[in-house]
């Protein structure tokens, strides 16, 4: 392999490995407050890939605005799914929030079956992010650039919100006890939606630019990207906001490192989350960030 | 023999007499869904013990079914069938001349699912959290690429076609017995009440000296074995297997019967099982075109799925403890509901 | 006297923070020592190092002359140490009897084929367990409980199970973690007299933290107070009443 593919390949890894990264942000997230694996998360990224999709095609908008609304409305969304289907189950035993939490995501990707039908439908990529771009000779993918610039972007502006603002030290301390915060005068349910807007907001940016790397979508297409989101999400120590973007990269650069120094594995390229989160359980089940759960979590 | 052991019996064998008769004289359709019935009874009862009772949340049976299945498969299969059948990749010779009759098939499978539940459990046992169920997903998944990759053992994406149809009635519902009588022994000893502590309290049952790892494994291990049983039985009923065919549907299916027979409660499960399967084929209503009142509806293809997954939900916001809750079906409580309701009468 | 248990300087950090600040103690066999200290000052998490859920950063459990650090909680059950927890935790969906019999786990004598055989093995021990559940809570007043879920019953004998249950697993040293918590004073009393019943009827070590310094000074022989992480005195009940750190300690708390 020679210094231009391996380069490629290295850009196209950590162009992956952010958009794991900010799905696996909204399992962390969600984990930290409430304790809950939301297994609905890929399909909510999924939805947010579909209401780009009907912003551009059906309502004419230009991408820019089409995208906007879907995250928009795809946070509203994930706010949503938490007032009607988790908060009930606060109190319950977590194995009946965990199975609503499946029944949710069955039911998303069920409901999309339905509507718009299992064959994959085209994703129109806006010429901004279609072509390529050259450099000193090296031709790199518009979009495998753009992608982790984005997701670097909302990580910091993440970072901020919850290091700098009212709410976002609110969330911190939800994660530590949510009686004691609860008692100190906090809106715990309305911190929470936050928590699931963010969450969602941001599995809509993945979705979206998902989408303009993949252009083909479907509605099962959010179970496989959740799943090694999910593996990011434990590789960092869940919980952790640094350790899921860092979790994200380490899984998109070693699936797609993996696949180009040994091609005859290529057909198994989604065994890899699975494999990784074995290995994470087995040898570091706190993960990368783990040292310190035990004192502060995002 | 006691009173109650009698009237166990005779209702096993009433059972049995039910199915004798409706084999000669129900259609086939029914008796291939009462056929079913047995089956996931099984699957049910068996993902109730690591479900239910043991408390942690999983999603292997899809997973695990297949395993079965394909080792089923392999086993039953003539090495002349497979000859013909492996026309891509010719098969790994020690498998392909390898060939044995339906029950040691079944156990081979059985024990091979086990031993995959053995490999899947110890990383996942050894930290806490809920991580059973994600790990079981993507086994799921995995499962699904490798065998649509393994081409030399599974015949990757085209399958394994023409199976002897060993599968019958009395299989079914023999497993299903053995399987129900292993396990509600199970419940009923020491390591039914371990596991039941596990569920309540995993730091007191800790405390109590339990080792709630082993505890767990063997919940999910005798889960696993009755798990690649059944999925040997539906593969001889089914006659041709996939990589595709054992989807998330599978384990979303058992995971409504024992939410709807009660989490934790073997007999509730027997009674969900038969509403379940039965229900889902009256469901089938939904997909179909219908004409009500001289409005046409076309079938809506998949509209079944979404019924079901609105169900759950519902079931778990409102009616948590299903038709059972943990309790048990027992004589003595049937015997007290008739005498309450003599007293009311009087 | 042989000492049931020693505590050689155990420390426990999490992160930045010195939970246990190398904590020492010997508790002679027979004897109820009571831990105390305001909240937060590290009595359970010493709890939890001496019973094996955590690992200590440095330092050593020694029990009856065996070092005990870094073995599984369950297996220091087996050899003889039982604990309670600050709020009770019974398995709230087994009875009452059930429960006590979940502490003869790790001594069971059938094994799986047993139970799946059902054999003569699995019906004889079985048996034998449930007789001597019964005994069990016959010595303690709690055998017309039996039958009755965990979860229905009043708080004070929830304690009592929870008491029993521990003791079900043939304890020599009992750990009993803040067991008037949540009390009424009459519930408390009846408490301190059960907990001296069973300690002399099953021959006990009792070490128990405990807010509550009425109860500690009316049950314990000898008590080490504990602030933040770190053992500021010990000695018989007198001496700690008298002792102006521990004034100190508890009159800070009082003032947070």
């Amino acid at each position: 392999m020679d210094l231009t593919t391996i380069l490629q390949q290295l850009v196209n890894g950590i162009s992956l490995g952010s958009l794991y990264g900010l799905v696996a942000i909204g399992y962390t997230m969600v984990y930290g407050v409430i304790r809950l694996i939301n297994f609905a998360h890929g399909d909510i990224m999924m939805v947010g890939m579909y209401f780009a999709v009907t912003g551009i095609v059906a309502m004419f908008l230009p991408w820019w605005a089409a995208f906007l609304l879907s995250m928009v409305a795809t946070a509203l969304l994930g706010v949503l799914v938490d007032r009607l289907a988790y908060k009930p189950l606060r109190n319950a035993s977590r194995i009946s929030a965990l199975i609503t939490a499946i029944g949710v995501s069955f039911f998303l990707e069920n409901l999309f079956l339905v509507v718009f039908g299992g064959v994959p439908k085209a994703f129109p990529v806006p010429s901004v992010f279609g072509g390529v771009i050259n450099v000193n000779g090296v031709i790199f993918p518009n979009i495998a650039i753009i992608t982790p610039i984005i997701a670097i972007a909302f990580l910091l502006i993440l970072l901020f919100i919850l290091h700098k603002t009212k709410y976002g030290m609110a969330m911190r301390a939800l994660s530590f006890d949510m009686e004691t915060v609860r008692i100190m005068g906090v809106n715990v349910d309305m911190i929470i939606s936050i928590v699931f807007a963010i969450g969602s907001f941001l599995a809509a940016v993945g979705g979206i630019f998902w989408a303009m790397r993949y252009p083909a979508i479907n509605p099962l297409i959010g179970i496989m990207p959740g799943l090694k989101a999910f593996a990011a999400a434990v590789l960092g120590g869940i919980g952790s906001v640094m350790g899921a973007a860092v979790g994200g990269f380490v899984i998109g650069l070693s699936e797609i490192l993996i696949v180009a120094l040994f091609p005859p594995l290529a057909g198994y390229k989604d065994a890899f989350a699975f494999l990784f989160l074995i290995f994470v359980l087995l040898f570091k089940p706190t993960g990368i960030m783990g040292e310190d759960l035990e004192r502060g979590r995002f | 023999m006691n009173k109650k052991t009698i009237l166990t019996v005779l209702s096993v064998v009433l059972l049995f007499l039910f199915l004798w008769y409706g084999d000669g004289h129900l259609s086939t359709y029914a008796m291939r869904i009462w056929e079913e019935v047995g089956i996931f009874l099984m699957l049910a009862a068996s993902y109730n013990l690591i479900n239910g009772v043991t408390g942690q949340f999983s999603l292997e049976p899809n997973g695990f079914v297949a395993i079965g299945a394909y080792v089923t498969a392999i086993l039953i299969l003539t090495p002349a069938q497979k000859e013909a059948m492996f026309i891509i990749t010719p098969m790994v010779p020690w498998l392909q001349n390898l060939h044995m009759s339906f029950f040691p098939a079944l156990i081979i499978g059985g024990l091979v699912t086990a031993f995959v539940g053995f490999l899947l459990g110890f990383p996942v046992f050894r930290v806490r959290g809920d991580y059973l169920a994600i790990v079981t997903l993507g086994f799921g998944l995995t499962i699904r690429v490798v065998s649509n990759n393994t081409v030399p053992i599974t015949n990757g994406a085209l399958g394994l076609k023409g199976l002897p149809t060993y599968t019958t009635i009395w299989w079914c519902w023999g497993w299903a017995v053995f399987a129900m009588i292993v396990i509600m022994r199970m419940v009923n000893s020491e390591f039914g009440r371990a596991m039941k502590a596990v569920r309540d309290d995993e730091d007191a049952a800790i405390a109590m000296g339990i080792n709630t790892f082993w505890i767990k494994m063997t919940a999910f291990i005798t889960a696993a074995f009755f798990e690649g049983v059944g999925g040997g039985l539906l593969a001889s009923l089914i006659t041709i297997i996939s990589p595709t065919m054992f989807t998330f549907f599978l384990t979303f299916e058992l995971l409504i019967i024992i939410v709807v027979g009660g989490l934790g409660s073997m007999t509730g499960t027997a009674l969900a099982t038969i509403v379940v399967i039965w229900g889902s084929e009256i469901l089938r209503v939904v997909e179909q075109p219908m004409d009500i009142f001289g409005l046409h509806i076309p079938g809506i293809p998949g509209m079944r799925m979404v019924v079901f997954s609105v169900l759950l939900i519902l079931i778990m916001i409102f009616a948590r403890e299903g038709i059972m809750g943990q309790k048990e079906f027992s004589w003595d409580s049937l015997f007290n509901f008739f005498k309450k309701n003599k007293v009311a009468q009087k | 006297m042989n000492i049931a248990l020693k505590c050689d300087k155990i420390t426990m950090k999490f992160g930045g923070l010195t939970a246990v600040n190398e904590f020492s103690a010997e508790i002679r066999e027979h004897m109820i020592f009571g831990l105390i200290g305001p909240n937060g000052a590290g009595k359970t998490t010493a709890f939890n190092v001496i019973t094996g859920n955590l690992k200590p950063t440095s330092g050593d459990v020694n029990f009856f002359g065996k070092s005990i650090v870094g073995l599984k909680p369950y297996k220091i059950v087996s050899m003889g140490m039982a604990r309670t927890f600050q709020n009770i935790r019974l398995f709230s969906n087994l009875t009452v009897l059930e429960n006590i019999l979940t502490g003869f786990h790790h001594k069971l004598q059938y094994n799986i084929v047993d139970t799946v055989l059902r054999t003569p093995r699995y019906y004889k021990h079985e048996k034998e367990m449930r007789n001597t559940a019964r005994e069990l809570l016959k010595s303690v007043g709690l055998l017309d409980k039996a039958d009755l879920k965990a979860s229905g019953l009043p708080y004070g004998e929830r304690r009592e199970v929870e008491i029993a249950r521990a003791l079900a697993t043939g304890p020599k040293l009992l750990l009993l973690d803040e067991p008037a918590a949540g009390m009424n004073p009459q519930e408390t009393l009846n408490l301190m007299y059960f907990i001296q019943e069973v300690k002399e009827s099953f021959n006990l070590t009792v070490f128990l933290i405990e807010h509550d310094m009425k109860f500690v000074m009316n049950l314990c022989e000898t008590i080490a107070v504990l602030d933040h992480g770190v053992k500021i005195a010990e000695g018989n009940p007198e001496e700690i009443q008298k002792n102006p750190d521990v004034i100190r300690a508890y009159l800070g708390d009082i003032d947070a």
